[in-house]
């Protein structure tokens, strides 16, 4: 009944039907109480978004998978030091973290949400060397300012670290328990031992595509011993199968072992500390099984596993709660199986959604397909972070006929360069990422030049691109490649809060709020399209509303930094001083590197003249995006204002080499250069100024007030007339003409221009 | 002052007298309504019809005074700022002999030293009626000041007591870059005088 009740839930989260998942599960736990039944509802009530559900029950669970789950409710909860305490709990520092890559990059983000950034990266970096393919972790990398190089990181290590996992070994394994030796173990798919006479044969210990160790196997056995026997009796043992089984010593053992191999047998068996969601497991292989590929197990496996499950068990005793999270998930698990890690279900069940993913896409050994296939569903169903691979699983159910009828073994060169064209690609991705982050936009533009035009014309890549453009302060270009991407991919919302940005600064009403309409009527719980809402607002100088807007999208997600950072915007256009500092601050602790907070505090302290703290805003800013002229020439006003004029020259220099577009920092070096009295240095760079920027008032108003003080009055009035026919603001009309009339009147002293 | 331009309205000027009323609030751009900054009182007022009315973006609220002549609206600001534009809504088909009719409007730091900076006479207004604070000279486009009396000295049909319905001020943007002696005209100035 339980493998019924299992299999069915399967079935449901599958079809995403989740409130009949959650219903049969929940009777499953009725009645056949254990803790990886639980991790099954568990996971049901993840997938409906019932996280504080999944919290309640999982509360106090020791089992790593039980953990990870928990973990995942804390955090979605916003409990970040629950969940860090699951992961990582308090009075075993040296425990494994449970499901190897994943847990890293959980641990990983919720110390990046509690502002303990150096671990934080140690995380990542550990999620990546398990995992060379878990884009997520290298791109929180590059967020904290702290990635490798993208040719070290998908490189060759991470090479050899897929291969390892999806290449079968062709030396069989050490079926010693205590030699976890899995890292040499390929099981040899070549043979015409079906998979899962091999799997059988070498016990559980080495499932090379796996990587499951040993350990795995020799946690089954011991669960068999201890608790899970229940599940166990229950799983998808074929017929033909069972009646094998049952002479053999341990059934429920080779239950797990039987299709889809060892691995999901260890993940159900699991050592008591271990867990799997075995139940997951279940289903497909019942699945595969059910595909009529059963394939006789030859009695000399059974015969071999007497003895294995004696040393299985006995390893099992020896797998230490400290398995080494990474062997399972394969990334380079194999110099750690060496080591006599023990795998662990999470890992493997990470490892295999990974694989399922990459296995929909690529030719892989057929004996590894079947392993592939149910454990992909499995994981698929078992874990929550990889929704995408659900729809990966279940094409490979459709496809499960076809793939064992292929039946081949895909050759390990296959996997290779499947492998090197993924990482290639990786190389590509992760290098213009890396670059736009630390804002070398001009490095990161070109790298992302190098990619072939069917992954360059996606809305992801040109998103990137844009806002690479957008930092450059090219909003034209900007405008161009962002409208691209939503003409390729009209439902995605990356990047548009930028895109609305860049619209902010063309003053496009027009095309703001039709932005801000379409992102609305796409998904109304956006951050992204209450921002873009927000910025047409702004445009229209309703700061109000605009701050209404950032506020909801702040509300959406409170960890998004560019909702905080306009909110911030918005109270200081209020000339709410306080309120803006808060917005800022906030937008900060959530990314230290959102160099757009800084120069908003910067910006605020210099308009309250609090002229130290703008200067050191101003070089925080400048620190994190150092090709900024706009920041430099705010540096350089700041350093002015500090009367540290000719540091302020200098660094006005090197705004006008950072960007030769911008001519603010020749007009404020002009104004520097007035207030110490170097007039004829300044009149030489307005003069200069004025080829560029022929329409632009301030410039000649500017030099109406130079000359003013040199007393030439023709040519002041010349420059003030100028000034007027440009058009300036009201304020300043007023205040030109007013200077105009002091130039009739010589003998006042005017202070104030 | 380019609105009063603008304003299409049936408002006619005759040494110092305004009549008519827009009944569309169009005010310039570059202003900025500033009432939000300041500490609004009035003179007197009966009871539901208080100093709230007059900032509550309501136009059947009014607020209406209950004392003897004149009647004040006190805006007092923390900090010295640049007004230049009062704008009043009154309605003399709705009110009759409670629609102000002389009007002044004063400006100072405080109580005790308020100058007259701007009379008008009213003729049968009906909807808003633009008051610009500006002189002639162009010196004189703002009153920079803490404090702003509205007087109504007297009323129509010799009204003792009087309604108003809203009252709004404004002055000038500031400067979005500051410490800067002039705002930016042109696109690329713009463009790259903030980051966002």
């Amino acid at each position: 009944m339980e493998s019924i009740l299992i299999d069915c839930v399967q079935k449901s989260l599958n079809h995403f039907m989740h409130s009949n998942a959650i219903f049969i599960s929940q009777r499953l736990c009725a009645h056949f109480p254990s803790e990886t039944n639980l991790q099954l509802l568990a996971v049901c009530y993840l997938q409906s978004n019932q996280a504080y559900s999944a919290y309640h029950i999982l509360k106090g669970t020791k089992m790593p998978q039980s953990r990870y789950l928990f973990a995942i409710s804390c955090f979605q909860m916003d409990l970040l030091s629950e969940a860090a305490a699951a992961l990582c709990p308090a009075n075993e520092p040296g425990a494994e973290v449970p499901n190897g890559a994943p847990g890293h990059y959980l641990l990983g983000q919720i110390y990046r949400y509690t502002d303990r950034r150096k671990s934080a990266i140690h995380h990542f970096k550990q999620a990546l060397s398990m995992d060379p393919l878990m884009w997520a972790a290298y791109e929180e990398l590059c967020i904290l300012g702290a990635a490798e190089e993208a040719t070290a990181v998908f490189g060759e290590a991470a090479s050899f670290c897929i291969q390892k996992q999806y290449i079968n070994c062709s030396t069989p394994p050490n079926l010693s328990a205590e030699d976890c030796n899995v890292a040499a173990a390929r099981h040899n798919v070549s043979d015409d031992v079906s998979p899962r006479q091999l799997r059988h044969m070498q016990g559980l210990k080495d499932i090379a595509a796996n990587s499951h160790g040993s350990s795995i196997i020799g946690g089954t056995s011991g669960q068999l011993s201890s608790s899970g026997s229940s599940n166990m009796s229950f799983y998808n043992t074929p017929s033909p199968m069972a009646t094998q089984l049952s002479c053999v010593a341990p059934p429920p053992l080779y239950r797990n072992v039987m299709p889809n191999g060892p691995n999901l047998s260890t993940l159900n068996a699991e050592n008591s500390p271990k867990s799997t969601v075995n139940s997951i497991i279940q289903a497909p292989r019942r699945k595969f099984v059910g595909e009529g590929k059963l394939r006789k197990i030859s009695g000399r496996l059974f015969s071999d596993s007497g003895p294995r499950r004696s040393s299985r068990l006995s390893s099992e005793a020896s797998v230490s709660a400290n398995a080494n999270a990474t062997v399972v998930s394969g990334n380079g698990t194999n110099s750690s199986f060496k080591g006599g890690s023990k795998l662990t279900p999470m890992t493997f069940r990470s490892m295999t959604i990974r694989k399922g993913q990459s296995w929909a896409n690529e030719n892989i050994d057929g004996g590894i397909h079947n392993d592939v296939l149910d454990v992909s569903r499995l994981n698929i169903t078992s874990t929550t972070s990889c929704s995408s691979a659900a729809i990966e699983a279940k094409s490979y159910e459709q496809d499960a006929a076809t793939l064992q009828l292929g039946g081949q073994v895909t050759s390990e060169s296959k996997v290779i360069t499947g492998a090197s064209e993924i990482l290639s690609l990786l190389r590509v991705l992760g290098e213009g990422y890396r670059l736009a982050c630390l804002y070398r936009c001009q490095d990161a533009l070109d790298t992302y030049l190098k990619l072939p035009q069917k992954h360059y014309n996606t809305g992801w890549v040109l998103s990137q691109v844009g806002k690479a453009h957008y930092e450059l302060v090219d909003n034209l270009e900007a405008d161009r490649v962002f409208s691209l991407a939503r003409q390729i991919t009209p439902y995605s919302l990356e990047g548009m809060d930028i895109y609305s940005t860049v619209l902010y600064h063309l003053r496009e009403d027009m095309k703001l709020s039709y932005l801000a309409q379409e992102l609305i009527s796409t998904d109304r719980l956006a951050p992204q399209s209450w921002i873009a809402m927000g910025n047409c607002y702004s445009l229209q100088k309703d700061h109000e509303t605009a701050l209404k807007n950032f506020q909801r999208a702040v509300q959406l997600n409170p960890r998004f930094a560019y909702a905080h950072t306009l909110c911030g915007h918005e109270y200081v256009a209020q000339e709410d001083f306080e309120n803006g500092i808060k917005s800022y601050q906030s937008a900060l602790m959530v990314d230290a590197r959102h160099y757009n907070a800084w120069y908003g505090l910067g910006m605020l302290y210099f308009r309250q003249e609090k002229f130290e703290f703008a200067e050191h805003h101003f070089r925080m800013a400048f620190r994190i995006n150092p090709q900024s002229s706009v920041i430099l020439s705010y540096l350089g006003t700041a350093l002015h204002f500090l009367k540290r004029s000719e540091e302020a020259l200098a660094v006005m220099e090197k705004a006008m080499l950072a960007d030769k577009k911008n001519l603010l920092p020749m007009y404020h070096k002009a104004n520097i250069l007035m207030s110490l009295e170097r007039f004829d240095e300044a009149l030489e760079v307005l003069d200069e100024l004025k080829e560029y920027a022929p329409c632009e008032s301030s410039v000649f108003a500017l030099m109406g007030n130079i000359y003013r003080r040199r007393n030439m009055h023709e040519r002041a009035m010349f420059h003030y007339g100028i000034a007027l026919d440009l058009k300036p603001s009201a304020t300043d009309a007023a205040t030109i003409k007013a200077a105009i009339e002091k130039l009739h009147v010589p003998d006042e002293l005017d202070d104030n221009l | 002052m380019s609105l009063e331009m603008a304003a299409e309205s049936s408002e006619g000027e005759e040494e110092g007298k305004l009549s008519g009323g827009n009944q569309v609030l169009i005010v310039d751009d570059e202003l900025r309504e500033l009432g939000k900054k300041a500490a609004w009182s009035v003179s007197s007022c009966k009871p539901g019809n208080g100093v709230s009315s007059l900032r509550d973006d309501n136009l059947e609220t009014y607020w209406q005074s209950d004392g003897a002549q004149p009647h004040f609206v006190n805006i007092q600001f923390q900090k010295k700022v640049r007004l230049q534009l009062v704008v009043l809504y009154v309605d003399f088909k709705l009110d009759e002999s409670y629609t102000p009719s002389k009007i002044s409007i004063r400006a100072g730091d405080g109580f005790h030293n308020l100058k007259e900076i701007k009379a008008v006479e009213l003729v049968k207004p009906t909807g808003w009626l633009y008051l610009s604070l500006s002189g002639i000279d162009p010196r004189d486009t703002f009153v920079n000041t803490f404090m702003l009396q509205i007087a109504v000295l007297s009323n129509h049909l010799n009204g003792r007591d009087t309604h108003v319905r809203q009252i709004k001020v404004y002055g000038p943007r500031p400067n979005p870059i500051p410490q800067q002696p002039f705002q930016f005209t042109s696109e690329e100035f713009i463009t790259y005088s903030t980051i966002r």
